[in-house]
């Protein structure tokens, strides 16, 4: 894809290439906002931004990150004058007990639970996370991103961004180990 | 094989499938799994684990509507001579089916025909963009829809206020720099010391073909009313009834129930939405409030 072409046609470039990314970022709405009209607004609020701003990415740039950078931008500044709607939690401080059953939910053996679980139970479960482990998941288990393209989505360090991960991963075999085996509380 | 070698090997498990093992890391870490059976059997059940999780993908599919209208905007702002995109997605599926037949006999009249069809399809666009009737009427414009369809957002709380503020100065403060024109509403009311006829919520962007339009939420007697505002440039008033009063064309409709009333004045669109009477001309009062205006909201009044 060209961007550094005359503006026409980089702004026909941005169309097309942007669009790939369309059902990836509607997710990724979905999972900042769990509201499919607000998801839909924030959507057309993300095009409308970065097609502003196309002619100032760097040509080497990765859209679909920066697309995901711009949609979180938006979304953050929206939570910021709505203080009534949910908010992001920094996520380094887990309550101790919570986070002792999910050391144990997380030593069920792995193997009975995958052959178990089906598709549609993981996209519940993933949708039951807390905000801040729900994305990072999206972003490198759905949308695949690297550890580093993920610090730069979230602007935090990529350490950060490795034991978020494990944390929202650990929860989420809890949840499925939970619907599973039973409580994991013994 | 020690036990410390193996507990490290499960802390970089998880980073090892993610393929973010450095080329040392990686090969010390797969020289551990050729000889210890037990980390290789964790690696698997954690790699199966992360394939199931995988396999959820895509979460959710964009609603096909949602792409359209994505697809429309950015179409239209992609350049003055670029062809709307409906007409683009009518030459679409047309061009094809009509050319093959042909190609082969005629080759020549090919573009000639493409250029009858793409001037008949613009007609018949342009047509039913601005002839379609309504009660007697041309169809509401779409930026009345687009302000009906911000009023019910607004109305079902899925339209946050971004400024929330009761003044008419800091609301026109907080546009400055965020819209590419210069809003000040009027502060009749508060400066009258008059009974208030209604009171301002707050205020925020909304996207409006590739660019902001002013939201501002009023309320009357519990009764909200929206106005949004934007450049003439961007959206002109057309459709619904036209009225004229004090100089002004004013375009009455009624969408969904509701109530618009949009019109242009020195260079700004704008958009009035509420749910109350006759022609809902009494949402007027949020910016006309004095005495001299009474005549100009009676001129809206239905005869």
């Amino acid at each position: 894809m060209s961007q550094t072409s005359p503006a026409g046609s980089s702004q026909i470039d941005f169309s097309q290439a942007a669009l790939e990314h369309l059902d990836a970022l509607y997710g990724f709405a979905m999972v900042l906002t769990r509201d499919r009209g607000e998801a839909e607004d924030l959507v057309q609020e993300t095009y409308l931004r970065a097609f502003r701003a196309f002619g100032r990415l760097a040509p080497d740039s990765n859209l679909k990150g920066w697309l995901f950078a711009i949609m979180r931008n938006i979304r953050l500044n929206q939570l910021r004058h709505d203080q009534s709607g949910p908010q992001f939690v920094e996520i380094d401080a887990e309550e101790p007990d919570r986070m002792q059953v999910l050391a144990q939910a997380a030593t069920e053996p792995h193997a009975t639970l995958v052959q178990k679980v089906e598709r549609e139970q993981i996209r519940t479960a993933i949708e039951r996370l807390p905000a801040h482990y729900r994305e990072v998941v999206l972003l490198r288990d759905i949308e695949g991103f690297s550890y580093q393209q993920i610090a730069a989505i979230l602007q935090r360090p990529a350490g950060t961004v490795m034991s978020r991960l494990g944390r929202a991963r650990e929860q989420l075999r809890a949840l499925l180990a939970h619907w599973y085996t039973g409580p994991a509380t013994h | 094989m020690t036990m410390k070698e193996c507990q490290h090997i499960q802390l970089l498990t998880s980073i090892y499938l993610d393929d973010e093992l450095q080329n040392g890391e990686r090969d010390a870490f797969e020289t551990h799994l050729s000889t210890c059976a037990a980390c290789r059997a964790l690696v698997d059940q954690e790699r199966a684990w992360l394939g199931a999780v995988r396999s959820a993908r895509p979460l959710y599919q964009a609603p096909a509507e949602l792409r359209a209208r994505i697809e429309k905007n950015l179409a239209e702002s992609s350049g003055v001579w670029t062809a709307p995109a409906e007409l683009r997605r009518k030459l679409n599926q047309m061009l094809p089916q009509a050319a093959f037949p042909w190609q082969s006999r005629w080759p020549v009249r090919l573009p000639a025909l493409a250029l009858v069809l793409v001037v008949l399809i613009g007609v018949s666009w342009w047509w039913e963009k601005t002839h379609s009737l309504v009660s007697g009427f041309p169809k509401p414009s779409e930026f009345a829809l687009m302000a009906v369809e911000t009023h019910i957002r607004r109305l079902n709380g899925k339209l946050p206020l971004e400024f929330e503020s009761n003044s008419p100065v800091a609301i026109s403060d907080w546009f400055a720099g965020k819209v590419t024109f210069s809003l000040k509403l009027p502060n009749y009311q508060e400066s009258s010391g008059q009974n208030k006829l209604y009171s301002l919520e707050g205020a925020r962007l909304v996207a409006l073909r590739n660019d902001y339009a002013a939201y501002v939420a009023y309320r009357m007697q519990k009764r909200p009313i929206t106005l949004v505002v934007t450049t003439s440039a961007i959206a002109a008033p057309e459709g619904g009834e036209p009225v004229v009063s004090k100089g002004v064309t004013f375009h009455c409709d009624a969408v969904n129930g509701y109530k618009v009333i949009t019109w242009s004045d020195r260079g700004l669109t704008y958009a009035l939405v509420s749910d109350l009477e006759e022609r809902g001309q009494q949402s007027c009062i949020v910016c006309h409030a004095g005495t001299k205006d009474r005549d100009f909201i009676e001129g809206l009044r239905p005869r």
